[in-house]
């Protein structure tokens, strides 16, 4: 049962790893409808920032600054950040498709770059050289694992509470308003450029937090970690989840990665060995027609953008339909 | 220098053709399908299908054209395989993107477009397995157009070139000088007001998609007959295509034809100066200079 | 949805706890976990080559006598998923032994996060950064890691001494934009420096590229004699035809990955007289030739494809390392019973299930045995890295063959600096 338990700590460590990613993409999409195709690009620089910054001087390699552990992760999420805001003021001028090409076209750059930059990512060979915190204190097995899971779980609770009180504050509402009608926003002398540039940038931010717990949990991030794959799963997860839903990004987090994983392990159990080696194609089969089919059944996913109307509103009895991106 | 400008153009020319059809969709239904490069890995398929087929029928017209290394076969199963992949996309869009569409969220036609991409590649790679495989295992070639500076050019190339032109030059008159033509251009501009005077816009959109996944059929054969074939390779076009439908601006015909040259000479060109490295980020970064500079393309107009 | 949700989760308490009590009934089964990329092109013969040696280890008896029940995962070339499934594995079926990964990037945080922690050894076939050998120096791999690939050092140095011999004064590298590929050229570039051969361009082949005409044309533009070509066979189909095509030079030195009859196949044999390559060597015995044998006639084609004899070879040590540790072994005492396989000193053994029952009679008696494996006679140092001995190759019409044998010796003086 030892093993049930170890294994459910780690399932949930890289679940809210990935929720806190979910969360940050909620903000730039589900609150800002701004299209970020370039997920992993942002995600991959807090992981890249953190291990430079925290990790312990290399031979042939810039880095490996051995700063404590949260200066390192906070770097990472500067550094997600400081990237969104050179993208934004470049992008986010565009129309929505366009920005969703040409954020995918950073995530790629940016891949390319951390494959071939081996002065100062290490190239395809990967970051190494990274200490995991406090690993005295705790050991290296199930209770360094739990531990680390409790610190994973206050970050995730920490960006949550943050993202639910701006939502609900006056420049949540500023948010959706430029969403669904930048016109009348603007009428009303806000700036809708500037502040779909601070949701980008505070949306990467978080991204780039993510990522930076997610390097510290394997002490190593490589080029593979920042695929175009990444990218989608994250998206995945908030489309099941509920776009414009802080809660339902995370129950979808959950819900999808386990489908992920628990399909791979289904079919390595209960496939006979000679149709294993296909499992990987089944699996991603599997795993597109369930977003289809996602999209066809329930497209505002899972749990639906609540939509918070003021009270004054409320108490006059006017009902709210369903999230305000669906009535178009 | 003069190579790597002639490399770019014959590359260029199957961006254009895949470029062709995304920008028509992108245009008429307003989203980023990115399954479109995945037509071009089923045209490809299909017309390998084909070609072993009619080999097999007919050993006669198995021999090669000329100096090509493409048979008489190949290009009938060319021809074969464009209407197979312009049906096949058709029965996409009525199996998933119509009814994902008539949901309503708009943006969720993106995401459908990764989840349809993710099926198809992995389908295919299920039916004819992973590995790459030719449409003719001898190696064709390259004629010298000239010693110093030396100038190498495959005729397969001369001919994808050509194919290309031809098949742009069909879609020109059609556009331009049918009644067709007309009622696609009204829909894109104004579908309510297309739709008032008569014109049918579920034929339109079907017509749409015909003719796009024609053309990335044939993108997909000639790129085949001048690389290889693998589930992959519409994954590995979706980039340089994607930045020629921008870079033309979306909703532009001739804009995507320009953009397939350009992405194809600048990444080639820009590997002089670059680590070959880096040159996954080329078409990238040329759709960022081009917005820089004309927010809606090379030949793109401005719609809200 | 909250049904959903709670039918989810009773779903999975049910796995759980159907998984934990299926487990303690089976009659003496042996599990072991491998976690391969079955849905890359190039990494599902290495998943298969892997159940091969699982099929030879029962048709040889199996471990301690119990049967030896692979269970295979999907790495997806995703890191997060294949950390996953090794966790899973040594959680959830309590397997004793990892087999892979392919990637050095899926490899590393398997190793870091999941087998160094849980106390179990991997034993990778291909992954070949030198990153590794630093972790290990660092003390920080606990002789838990074991890869049968040799080095890049290795193969580098005995590429470059290929490349001396066959009389080419000045070459262009084309290298596959990996870890491994990254590595070999630079390596590669040392190697041949000191031996006096000109380097006129190291071109970079990024996977998954629409062309690989403007690489070819800038390796082109510099003249050279001859290329080096370390890729694997996807893009190198593309790329060698393509070099052929423009009227490169024919004498082409590949690296062991392209050792391939599906690389050969689509760039005809006719076009290859004049290329050689390296790899390592199955050793001067009989033994060897049975594996290449008993392969052939499971697979129709022998073991030529980038990765399958030291995947081979790795599963074999793996689960001759179980043997030779007993049962109920932990993870650990399978690592420090490796050196009793690969012992130089000790009785040798084959590469198939007779080689497998007879390692099991002598260790029983206590002794140790030297594995004769297909890569060569597997030697770990205390990095858990290889050198083996090596061969130049050539292409035939049906195959390849080796041409020039290097002793262990002789590579051993090959490496000269690093």
């Amino acid at each position: 049962m030892i093993g049930v338990l170890s294994y459910l700590v780690f399932f949930a460590t890289m679940a809210s790893i990935l929720a806190i990613a979910v969360l940050g993409l909620n903000l730039q999409w589900g609150n800002t409808g701004l299209f970020n195709g370039g997920v992993a690009a942002f995600f991959g620089m807090g992981a890249y920032v953190t291990l430079i910054l925290g990790g312990l001087p290399q031979p042939d390699r810039l880095g490996g600054f051995a700063l404590p552990y949260l200066l390192a992760l906070l770097g990472g999420g500067a550094g997600a950040g400081l990237l969104a805001w050179v993208v934004g003021r470049c992008t986010l001028h565009l129309r929505h498709d366009y920005l969703a090409i040409a954020t995918f076209g950073i995530a790629i750059t940016f891949e390319n770059v951390a494959r071939n930059a081996s002065w100062l990512t290490g190239g395809a060979q990967g970051l190494r050289g990274f200490e995991k915190p406090l690993q005295d204190t705790f050991g290296a097995g199930l209770s360094y694992n739990a531990g680390f899971l409790a610190f994973v779980l206050c970050v995730l609770a920490l960006v949550y509470l943050f993202l639910e009180r701006l939502v609900a504050s006056p420049f949540g509402r500023l948010l959706r308003g430029i969403r669904e009608d930048e016109t009348a926003a603007r009428s009303l002398g806000k700036a809708p450029a500037r502040i779909r540039l601070t949701a980008f940038v505070t949306g990467a931010v978080i991204l780039g937090l993510s990522g930076g717990l997610f390097a510290t949990f394997y002490g190593f991030v490589s080029p593979q970690d920042v695929l175009p794959i990444l990218t989608f799963q994250i998206w995945a997860m908030l489309i099941v989840g509920g776009s414009g839903n802080n809660l339902g990004a995370i129950i979808g987090t959950v819900l999808v990665w386990a489908a992920w994983t628990l399909s791979g392990w289904a079919l390595s159990r209960f496939a006979p060995l000679d149709m294993q080696l296909y499992t990987g194609s089944i699996q991603y089969i599997l795993i597109g027609s369930v977003i289809v089919a996602m999209l066809f059944w329930r497209p505002q996913g899972l749990f639906p953008e609540r939509l918070l109307i003021s009270r004054p509103a409320r108490s006059r009895g006017t009902t709210s339909g369903q999230t305000g991106s669906t009535d178009t | 220098m003069i190579q790597s400008l002639l490399d770019g153009i014959l590359v260029g020319a199957i961006y254009s053709l895949g470029a062709i059809g995304l920008t028509m969709v992108m245009h008429m239904l307003r989203f980023a399908n990115f399954s479109h490069a995945e037509l071009l890995s089923v045209g490809a398929y299909c017309a390998l299908v084909f070609d072993r087929l009619f080999e097999g029928l007919l050993p006669v017209i198995a021999n090669n054209i000329g100096p090509l290394s493409l048979t008489w076969a190949l290009l009938l199963a060319m021809l074969v395989s464009m209407g197979v992949t312009g049906l096949t996309a058709m029965a996409i869009d009525r199996l998933i993107f119509r009814r994902v569409r008539e949901r309503g969220v708009p943006q969720s036609m993106v995401f459908a477009s990764f989840g349809v991409a993710l099926v198809i590649r992995n389908v295919i790679g299920l039916i004819f397995g992973l590995s790459p495989t030719f449409y003719s295992n001898d190696i064709a070639f390259a004629m010298i157009l000239s010693q110093d500076p030396l100038i190498l050019v495959k005729p397969d190339q001369v001919f994808v070139l050509i194919a290309a032109l031809i098949c742009m030059g069909i879609l020109h008159l059609v556009l331009s000088r049918t009644t067709f033509g007309y009622a696609l251009r009204a829909v894109a501009e104004n579908p309510s007001l297309a739709q008032v005077n008569g014109i049918r816009l579920k034929a339109i959109i079907a017509a749409v998609w015909l003719i796009g996944g024609g053309l990335a059929a044939a993108a997909g054969v000639l790129y085949g007959l001048t690389n290889q074939i693998t589930p992959l390779m519409g994954n590995d076009l979706l980039l340089p295509v994607f930045a020629a439908t921008i870079a033309g601006g979306i909703g532009s015909v001739y804009g995507a034809v320009a953009g397939g040259f350009l992405v194809g000479i600048a990444a080639n060109l820009a590997m002089l100066v670059v680590p070959s490295g880096y040159s996954p980020s080329f078409p990238f970064l040329i759709i960022l200079v081009v917005l820089m500079v004309r927010p809606n393309g090379l030949l793109g107009e401005e719609r809200t | 949805m909250t049904t959903t949700l709670k039918t989810f989760g009773a779903g999975l308490a049910l796995g759980l706890s159907a998984l934990a009590s299926g487990a303690a009934a089976q009659s003496c089964e042996v599990k072991i976990g491998g976690i391969f990329p079955t849905s890359v092109d190039w990494g599902r013969p290495i998943a298969e080559t892997a159940k091969f040696a699982v099929d030879q280890v029962n048709a040889g008896g199996g471990i301690n006598g119990c049967t030896v029940d692979l269970l295979l995962r999907d790495s997806q070339s995703d890191p997060k998923v294949g950390v996953d499934a090794a966790k899973a594995l040594v959680d959830l079926d309590g397997v004793k032994v990892l087999l892979g990964a392919v990637g050095s990037g899926v490899s590393m945080p398997i190793l870091t996060t999941v087998a160094v922690p849980a106390g179990i050894p991997e034993f990778s076939c291909c992954s070949a950064a030198t990153a590794f050998t630093a972790l290990a120096e660092e003390g920080k791999s606990k002789g838990l890691w074991f890869r049968t690939y040799p080095t890049t050092d290795v193969q580098a140095a005995v590429t470059a001494k290929i490349v001396a011999d066959q009389g080419l004064e000045k070459v262009a590298i084309f290298y596959k934009n990996d870890d491994w590929g990254q590595d070999y050229a630079k390596l590669l570039a040392g190697y041949l420096d000191q031996m006096g051969v000109t380097v006129t361009e190291s071109v970079a082949a990024n996977a998954a590229q629409p062309s690989y005409r403007a690489e070819v044309t800038t390796a082109l533009a510099t003249a050279p004699d001859g290329i080096v070509g370390l890729l694997y066979p996807t893009e190198a189909s593309v790329l060698i035809r393509e070099w052929i095509s423009l009227g490169g030079s024919q004498k082409m030195v590949f690296s062991n990955s392209l050792r391939s009859d599906e690389f050969r196949e689509a760039v005809g044999d006719k076009y290859l007289t004049q290329a050689v390559g390296m790899d390592n060597a199955a050793p001067r015995v009989a033994s060897a030739d049975a594996f290449v044998a008993s392969y052939t006639e499971n697979f129709g084609s022998g073991p030529n494809g980038p990765g399958l004899p030291n995947s081979y070879d790795a599963a074999m040590i793996a689960m001759l390392a179980m043997q030779a540790a007993g049962p109920d072994a932990s993870g650990a005492d399978i690592a420090a019973a490796v050196a009793k396989v690969t012992d130089p000193a000790g009785t040798p053994v084959t590469a198939d299930a007779d080689g497998f029952a007879k390692a099991a009679e002598v260790l029983s008696a206590g002794d140790t045995v030297m594995y004769q494996g297909a890569t060569g006679n597997v030697v770990f140092d205390a990095n858990g890295d290889v050198a083996a001995p090596a061969v130049m190759w050539k292409f035939t019409e049906t195959g390849t063959e080796e041409v020039t044998y290097f002793t262990m010796e002789d590579v051993r003086s090959m490496l000269t600096g690093n």
